[in-house]
């Protein structure tokens, strides 16, 4: 049986009037890539951020490793190997590509500069961004920010890592590049969840997929079955597979 | 040469100038300079917050006067040596400015500098209204530094501890500490899912800057042996924020290029009274629109850029 790497118990969010997440049951298994679906405003970035420290929930609680974290504070949680994305990149554009890799690097205090710009030269590479090393991140195109974000991501070691729309607005091959990355940490015993509106790397990549719509799991089961759920047909894919 | 070898050169050459200055200078320039390397280290402090932890403050010379008063007072009423009441100066400013650093956490922006503002004011007005500790605005009589110091003695003391404390940051700069305080710049939200801990890390650099303001104070009120409030002021803190900017405050070593810089401009340009600081106030205005490195930066981007076009060429 699979060990709970991370596991979300009726969780509640309120945005004032707004109820963003009703009540959230979840389980992610360690070594899982698991899926998160939902139209827009159906949760998922919201279940992210109280993950990974941003916001705090009203109810319910998260444990990691059997730990409970809700509360603790993002850079905690990304110490204790909690890696996110964000939805918007967020990389120091006024740093260098190495630097950014070495913000990560040196911020639990554990690494030296020459251990942490090694590791960092490593991971540069497998990324292709290695000649890039020096070059400012402002210059950077948007699918190599992307790229860094990864690489600045992996820097922590994560035993988990919550991406959120890592392939909005990235040319095919630089997703197939990206695709085979995340299978290859994934195989490697990261756990992956991907939060992604493209659905043929959701069922591409994916083999559990959630979906949320208006703060509730509508439904958890396997790319097939959720290809298939009338529910998430009519509440997500219902226009895509009309359409199709 | 390289971009490196550019830095060390300027860096030889300014240094070379300031040794030889007093030399040159009559007694009144040499005076002039000295209180240019307290405004540089002040701009050079505010630098450090606002250029590299984007955190903005007009709290600065406040700081400075909090620490030139915290001196000036234990060594009056607590018998320290003037070294020692420096030490205790830099020690109030930085516990004041970790304060303040913890209260404004989670404020940006305008809310940040008008918080600041009003701390600022608080700490001014306070030190005025407690005549009988601080004799308010008349004044407070403070101990020299060096007992029967000469100008050149005072002025080499200033630029040792200008060059300590730019080194001291510099050194600061470039460790772990630097880049987490560029990435808290950069955005606090990204910094923080890299682990860094940007509550404590804004904290420290606002007590770290106040702590440098302190010593500026503290190195000011024991060579000109008087302390007003006025020190603390919001022109003052005018006056240092454009030598910040028009220095460039993206760089701690253009920003107190750019103390001394104006603090001898201010000197020289006395005839125009207080019409000087509008063409200060234009000035900065001008730097800020069309040189965001401010003038010393925008003199080495247009260096380095040679250098590479040569490099290149051959």
């Amino acid at each position: 049986m699979t060990h709970q790497l991370l596991e979300i118990n009726g969780l509640v969010k309120r945005f004032g009037g707004l109820t963003a997440l009703k009540s959230i049951d979840m389980s992610v298994g360690e070594g899982e890539l698991l899926g998160l679906i939902g139209p827009n405003g159906s949760g998922k970035t919201t279940l992210l951020n109280i993950v990974s420290g941003y916001y705090n929930a009203d109810a319910g609680g998260i444990s990691y490793e059997g730990r409970a974290i809700l509360g603790d504070a993002p850079h905690q949680l990304a110490r204790m190997g909690i890696g996110r994305s964000f939805q918007v990149t967020k990389i120091f554009q006024r740093l260098t590509v190495l630097e950014n890799m070495l913000v990560a690097g040196l911020s639990d205090g554990k690494a030296s500069r020459s251990e942490a710009t090694a590791r960092a030269a490593g991971l540069l590479r497998d990324l292709k961004l290695e000649r890039l090393s020096d070059t400012r991140a402002s210059s950077l195109s948007g699918g190599q920010g992307k790229l860094l974000e990864f690489a600045r991501i992996m820097m922590l070691s994560p035993k988990i890592i919550l991406l959120d729309e890592p392939f909005g607005g990235v040319h095919p091959e630089l997703k197939r590049f990206m695709h085979d990355q995340l299978r290859k940490w994934n195989g490697a015993g990261t756990t992956i969840i991907l939060i992604s509106h493209d659905m043929g790397s959701i069922f591409d990549l994916c083999e559990r997929v959630v979906t949320l719509s208006y703060g509730d799991i509508i439904c958890d089961g396997t790319p097939e079955e959720t290809r298939n759920d009338p529910a998430v047909l009519d509440a997500y894919l219902g226009d895509h597979h009309g359409s199709a | 040469m390289t971009l490196n070898s550019l830095r060390a050169t300027g860096l030889a050459a300014t240094l070379g100038i300031f040794i030889i200055l007093p030399f040159v200078l009559e007694d009144y320039w040499i005076y002039t300079v000295t209180i240019g390397f307290y405004y540089a280290i002040l701009a050079a402090s505010w630098a450090l917050l606002v250029g590299y932890v984007g955190r903005i403050s007009f709290a600065q010379t406040a700081m400075a006067g909090l620490g030139g008063y915290a001196s000036a007072l234990s060594v009056q009423h607590i018998g320290l040596p003037p070294v020692i009441g420096l030490g205790f100066g830099v020690l109030v400013a930085g516990l004041i400015g970790f304060v303040i650093g913890r209260l404004t956490l989670r404020l940006h922006g305008a809310y940040l500098g008008l918080t600041t503002i009003a701390f600022a004011e608080i700490l001014r007005i306070t030190i005025t209204a407690e005549y009988s500790l601080t004799e308010g605005s008349r004044g407070l009589q403070v101990a020299a530094l060096i007992e029967g110091g000469t100008r050149v003695e005072y002025y080499f003391l200033f630029l040792a501890v200008t060059v300590a404390c730019l080194a001291l940051m510099t050194w600061l700069l470039r460790s772990r500490i630097g880049l987490f305080f560029q990435s808290i710049r950069e955005d606090e939200d990204g910094a923080a899912s890299l682990g860094v801990n940007v509550t404590l890390w804004k904290t420290v650099a606002f007590a770290i800057s106040s702590a440098f303001a302190g010593l500026a104070g503290g190195l000011q009120a024991h060579f000109v042996q008087l302390i007003t409030p006025s020190m603390m002021s919001l022109q003052e803190m005018g006056l240092v924020l454009a030598m910040a900017v028009i220095g460039g405050f993206h760089n701690v070593f253009f920003a107190a290029l750019g103390g001394v810089g104006l603090q001898v401009l201010l000197e020289a340009l006395r005839e125009l009274g207080e019409w000087r600081l509008v063409v200060f106030g234009l000035l900065t205005l001008l730097i800020l629109r069309l040189m965001p490195n401010g003038i010393f930066g925008a003199l080495f981007d247009a260096l380095a850029k040679r250098l590479m076009r040569n490099g290149n060429d051959k």
